[in-house]
């Protein structure tokens, strides 16, 4: 699991729930600035080539946090991506959303995991059926 | 060292530069004399070097880490695993307190990682056992203090990043506490440890410092912040010195070679022409010796400490003529005698060798140790500096 939260404390807090849920998990800040993000760049970026799922929670009143959720949708567009999204959402960051899962703003750790656990099991059930 | 070849782009881009810098050298040496090639060969090596210095200091200066790792808890919901690194605060009793109090705790596991901080002295002189002995005996008297059962104990010879690193696939611990003092002792761990395990785990880190008779403290952010510029900026002050080293070394070799490829081989038969044409009996200039010492803080200087010098220092030699230097360098590292303008430059290893000055102009010219030693020797004349005369035959 990748979690993206700019708040240090609470991106621990979310990966604390997700490791006693039994996943591993990455936390990332997101990005610095614009282009900062080595997901726009050559390279890529490896936590979120290996992820199962993406927990994103940047503030995306941001431009460049919405830029990463782009390249995410883009560059992996099978990875399941579960976005704690704003009160108002805008036309463009409603496009951006499109096909993602969302949380409302001030979500617990424990919903942010519990909903994580949902996808997964779903995930694994289209798999099992497939 | 990440692989040239990690990815398409990457290995395009390192066979492109490798092709970029060999072109001028093997041109230089096609078209041009030796000389000229080994100078270019210079450097692009000084080029090369040059940038794989910046990136380093770079890289020390802010640690470009950020993305924080942990793996899945291990156990039942219930269990906790606490980590506890420490070293030289294993003697406080205030720390031996709060491992009790965790061993107290149901359910929980604490492991007592105790890395022997083993420094490069201590792994040259092979001192390396007592301080694990010592980590041990830290260890084991700590265990018997706090008495539980689910409290262990690992004495580690790595370095102590890379020893939590493991300890992160094996124990999997929920929690990190890094005890040292407020600044590293002898011995002890460095107090940036704790910012270190913090930018790579996504686990709670607590770092907790502890002197002697007083409670556990917990250093503030600026503190932190402190720690780790000061850590950055001590990594990088020791590169520069090594990378400053090293290209002084590089110099030296350099120039030993462009000497030997612009005196070879025409001096050497004009060296043999004017040793053809001495009588038989007289006095010869080639088997002439000069003999030396170089002592490392062998001579008082005027500000009345000893410093580095050669114990002759002013040469006088026939131009075309070799005049050798026995010279014994009782230092444990090289000297050199490099004079550029007189197209010299001996590069002196420690022992006695025999040596050849030899110069193609008259003159008189300064010549210096180019090995970063004594700093106030290289700069006198009479120490670590002096003059080659060289008059016409």
């Amino acid at each position: 699991m990748l979690v993206e939260d700019p708040d240090g404390e609470a991106g621990l807090a979310i990966a604390s729930g997700l490791r006693f849920a039994g996943y591993a998990v990455a936390v990332c800040p997101g990005p610095r600035g614009h282009g900062q993000c080595p997901l726009t760049g050559p390279a890529g970026c490896a936590p979120a080539h290996d992820a199962d799922l993406v927990v994103c929670n940047l503030g995306y009143e941001r431009e460049v946090a919405r830029e990463v959720l782009r390249e995410l949708r883009t560059r992996y567009p099978s990875t399941p991506l579960l976005v704690v999204v704003p009160p108002e959402i805008d036309a463009d960051l409603r496009e951006v959303l499109d096909s993602c899962h969302q949380l409302p703003a001030g979500a617990t750790p424990e919903q942010v995991v519990a909903a994580v656990q949902g996808i997964s099991e779903h995930a694994a059930e289209d798999g099992a059926s497939a | 060292m990440r692989s040239p070849f990690h990815s398409e782009p990457e290995a395009f881009r390192f066979v492109l530069v490798l092709i970029l810098a060999l072109v001028p050298i093997v041109l230089a040496a096609a078209l041009g004399p030796t000389w000229l090639a080994l100078v270019v060969l210079a450097v692009v090596l000084g080029g090369v070097a040059a940038r794989a210095a910046q990136l380093r200091m770079r890289k020390l200066r802010s640690p470009d880490l950020l993305v924080k790792m942990a793996p899945p808890h291990l156990g039942s919901a219930a269990e906790r695993r606490v980590l506890v690194v420490a070293n030289d605060t294993l003697s406080e009793e205030a720390l031996l307190c709060e491992v009790e109090r965790l061993g107290l705790a149901p359910r929980m596991h604490v492991l007592l990682l105790v890395p022997a901080v083993i420094t490069p002295a201590a792994r040259l002189t092979g001192a390396i056992d007592s301080l694990l002995d010592q980590a041990r005996a830290r260890m084991q008297a700590a265990l018997d203090r706090v008495g539980h059962d689910n409290v262990a104990g690992k004495v580690t010879g790595e370095d102590p990043l890379e020893a939590i690193e493991d300890t992160f696939a094996t124990f999997v611990p929920d929690e990190v506490i890094v005890a040292t003092r407020w600044e590293q002792t002898a011995g002890g761990l460095e107090p940036r440890l704790a910012g270190l395990v913090r930018e790579r785990f996504a686990v709670p880190v607590r770092h907790l410092v502890f002197e002697p008779g007083s409670a556990a403290q917990e250093p503030d952010e600026g503190t932190e912040a402190r720690y780790q510029r000061e850590f950055g900026a001590a990594a990088a002050r020791k590169f520069g010195l090594r990378a400053l080293a090293g290209a002084g070394i590089l110099a030296a070799l350099v120039m030993s070679l462009v000497a030997l490829a612009r005196t070879t081989p025409t001096t050497l038969a004009a060296a043999n022409q004017a040793a053809a044409a001495l009588p038989t009996g007289a006095p010869s200039a080639l088997t002439k010796v000069i003999e030396l010492k170089v002592i490392a803080s062998g001579k008082k200087g005027p500000d009345g400490k000893l410093h580095d010098d050669f114990t002759v220092t002013d040469f006088h030699v026939t131009v075309g003529q070799p005049l050798t230097l026995r010279i014994d360098n009782t230092d444990t590292v090289p000297h050199s005698i490099t004079s550029p303008e007189a197209g010299v430059s001996i590069i002196l290893s420690p022992g006695t060798h025999d040596y050849t000055l030899l110069v193609n102009q008259a003159g008189k010219f300064e010549w210096h140790c180019a090995f970063p030693c004594d700093p106030w020797s290289m700069a006198h004349v009479g120490y670590m500096r002096g003059f080659i005369t060289a008059t016409a035959a």
